[in-house]
């Protein structure tokens, strides 16, 4: 059975293109449109990987990874983020939260800016999902 | 000097030495001389203050002796001593200066009468000195400090970088410092008692002054206010003045003006403008590529998606990825369509239209997104409001933009549990304009956000707003003579009014009130 790549994103653009790479590289993939649905799926599906945006409505994608990395029974799955912003800015932002007294939290396995080449992402998800 | 010194002259030696005996044994230290010759070498050398002289005398005669001695030493007590009965020569002696006379044959007693007359003149006259020479020195004193003060303020004025200008009681200049040399472009030397205030100051200020002169009011002063003169070269200046009346008593004296130059002031604050223009012209170009990029983004998505179902001939993702590749299309029309309306004068384009199926339009539009994330779209639209005329395609564009962002409001609440609901209602406003209210439920806005509300390309979306949406509405409801009203609280809402004014027949009326409120 291949392996189950969960997506988090709500941009339309983004879900149809990310899972139609998921499937032209043999991963079944499932699809979440916030953070919220996400991480309630995680839970429920353990993927081998989630691809996770991170600038989202509702839940963001920063708090989704937190509460994914923070999780005993999920922070082992790696987590590639997908953004619009610089990888720095996301990077800084977490440190902003880690000195506001969150815990500190691993850094994401894989950081990819958009526009996402998907002959770089399939690159990126094989490194993890072997 | 010795008061008791005295010179006695007589050619008579005999006189001479009883009188000089007689003398000193009353303390006085005496020097003789026997004729005019003598006395007046005498006088030279020991200055005495008092001198006894005989009249008729063989050469050099008394008249010239007193008269000699009063050129050497005004000061001098000259006493004359007549011959027995001959008043004329003493009341001569007088007219040339004598302080007194005695006859002869001298008596002791007349004598010392004379000297001690002598003496209380001489004490009299020092003491007179004394005063005088005390009220010259403090007379410097004084005038030295009321030097100094002038000094002082003459430097106070002359090194203030304010100009100050001053008149005297008809308006003539009196006082011009380098400071208004420096605004006004004239030398001190052009203006100081050559000119009126009223060649100098702008006709403002010169009236109020000219009005101060005139009534005579107690009116001191004006505070400051900013003005604009014209400088020597005919170019206009900016200070900011203030100005006083000088009274001496009820009495107006003259003016004073100060002025302070706004030049360089201006200067910095255009700099700032521009250097502000800049920098949003920078922060505009870098928010639309990131905007652009995220657009091509979907594009280069929907050309792998269309890719791979031409390959594996699978329709359903060609039609997924040609879907993605229309809705990208459709952002970019879109921003260009925001881009050319913020950039360019429009004319509202008047027609006859029914506003509640603008909005009916407008919400069948938004639905499905609405739906998609549980937002409910109500509607509660007047039913008196019938066929109007008004600029359909800005109204449907205004509210287009508002409830999309009400729906983004609402995506981007953090709260649990809402029940998110976004409403459109329309309302009669008087008999001339149409209320469209555009309400949600969602995340609303602190203060600082609603500040930045209608400035170019400000977004909370980070890179899924263009920041034009709102400067769009906005553009378009002055465009059209309207107005636009916002309120919200963070964690409650908001709520977005727009009016519009509408004719019942042609729009000719709108128009035309469009193009008063554009130019105001």
């Amino acid at each position: 059975m291949s392996k189950k790549i969960l997506s988090v994103d709500d941009d339309p653009d983004i879900i149809v293109f990310v899972k139609t790479v998921l499937e032209e590289n043999g991963y079944t993939p499932l699809i979440a449109k916030n953070g919220e649905a996400g991480l309630a799926m995680a839970k429920a599906e353990k993927p081998s990987l989630v691809i996770l945006d991170v600038l989202m409505p509702k839940q963001s994608g920063i708090r989704m990874y937190r509460e994914l990395k923070s999780d005993p029974e999920l922070k082992h799955i790696p987590v590639i983020m997908l953004s619009g912003i610089a990888k720095r800015t996301f990077l800084r932002s977490q440190e902003a939260l880690t000195e506001f007294g969150d815990e500190p939290v691993p850094e994401p396995s894989a950081y990819i800016e958009k526009p996402v080449d998907p002959r770089e992402l399939a690159e990126t998800i094989a490194r993890f999902v072997k | 000097m010795n008061r008791n010194k005295l010179l006695i002259v007589d050619d008579e030696e005999g006189i001479l030495k009883v009188l000089s005996m007689s003398l000193r044994h009353e303390g006085y230290e005496v020097h003789t001389a026997l004729n005019g010759k003598e006395a007046l070498a005498v006088f030279e050398k020991e200055h005495p203050p008092v001198v006894l002289t005989d009249l008729k005398m063989p050469g050099m005669d008394g008249f010239q002796v007193l008269r000699r001695v009063k050129e050497i030493d005004p000061d001098a007590e000259v006493i004359v001593i007549t011959g027995h009965g001959d008043m004329d020569s003493a009341i001569e002696a007088l007219r040339f200066g004598a302080s007194d006379f005695i006859n002869k044959p001298v008596r002791d007693e007349a004598l010392r009468i004379a000297l001690d007359r002598a003496a209380e003149k001489l004490e009299m006259r020092g003491q007179l000195k004394a005063y005088t020479t005390d009220l010259e020195q403090m007379c410097q004193i004084a005038t030295e400090e009321v030097r100094r003060k002038s000094e002082f303020q003459d430097k106070l004025i002359t090194s203030s970088n304010d100009g100050i200008v001053a008149t005297d009681e008809k308006g003539l200049i009196i006082l011009f410092n380098p400071g208004a040399e420096n605004i006004f472009g004239y030398s001190r030397r052009e203006v100081v008692e050559q000119r009126s205030f009223s060649e100098l100051y702008p006709e403002e200020v010169a009236e109020e002054f000219r009005s101060g002169f005139r009534r005579k009011r107690d009116k001191r002063g004006w505070g400051w206010k900013e003005v604009t003169i014209l400088g020597k070269g005919g170019e206009p200046v900016p200070v900011r003045f203030s100005g006083a009346l000088l009274y001496e008593g009820e009495q107006v004296i003259g003016s004073v003006g100060f002025f302070q130059d706004l030049r360089e002031i201006r200067r910095l604050q255009r700099e700032l403008v521009q250097s502000e223009r800049l920098a949003a012209i920078g922060q505009t170009v870098a928010r639309l590529a990131h905007y652009i990029k995220n657009i091509l983004t979907g594009l280069q998505g929907g050309m792998y998606v269309v890719n791979i179902g031409l390959d594996k001939d699978d329709k359903d993702k060609l039609k997924a990825g040609w879907t993605m590749v229309q809705r990208n299309i459709g952002r970019v029309s879109d921003l260009v369509m925001d881009l050319l309306t913020y950039s360019k004068e429009r004319e509202p384009e008047y027609r006859d239209c029914f506003p509640n199926d603008i909005v009916e339009d407008v919400c069948e539009l938004m639905e499905v997104k609405a739906a998609q994330n549980k937002i409910a779209l109500v509607r509660d639209l007047d039913p008196s409001i019938s066929q109007v005329t008004m600029d359909p395609s800005a109204v449907h564009r205004c509210l287009l933009n508002l409830v999309s962002n009400a729906i983004d409001a609402c995506l981007f609440d953090l709260s649990e549990n809402k029940e998110w609901r976004v409403s459109v209602k329309t309302e009669r406003e008087g008999d001339s304009m149409i209320r469209f209210e555009v309400t949600d439920n969602g995340a609303g806005m602190t203060s600082d956000v609603k500040k930045k509300l209608f400035s170019a390309f400000f977004s909370t979306k980070g890179g899924k707003g263009t920041g034009l949406g709102l400067l769009v509405t906005h553009k378009l409801v002055q465009e059209n003579g309207g107005r636009i009203e916002v309120e919200s609280e963070p964690g409650s809402g908001s709520t977005f009014t727009i009016c519009l004014p509408y004719r019942r027949d042609a729009g000719d009326g709108i128009r035309r009130r469009a193009r008063a409120e554009k130019t105001h």
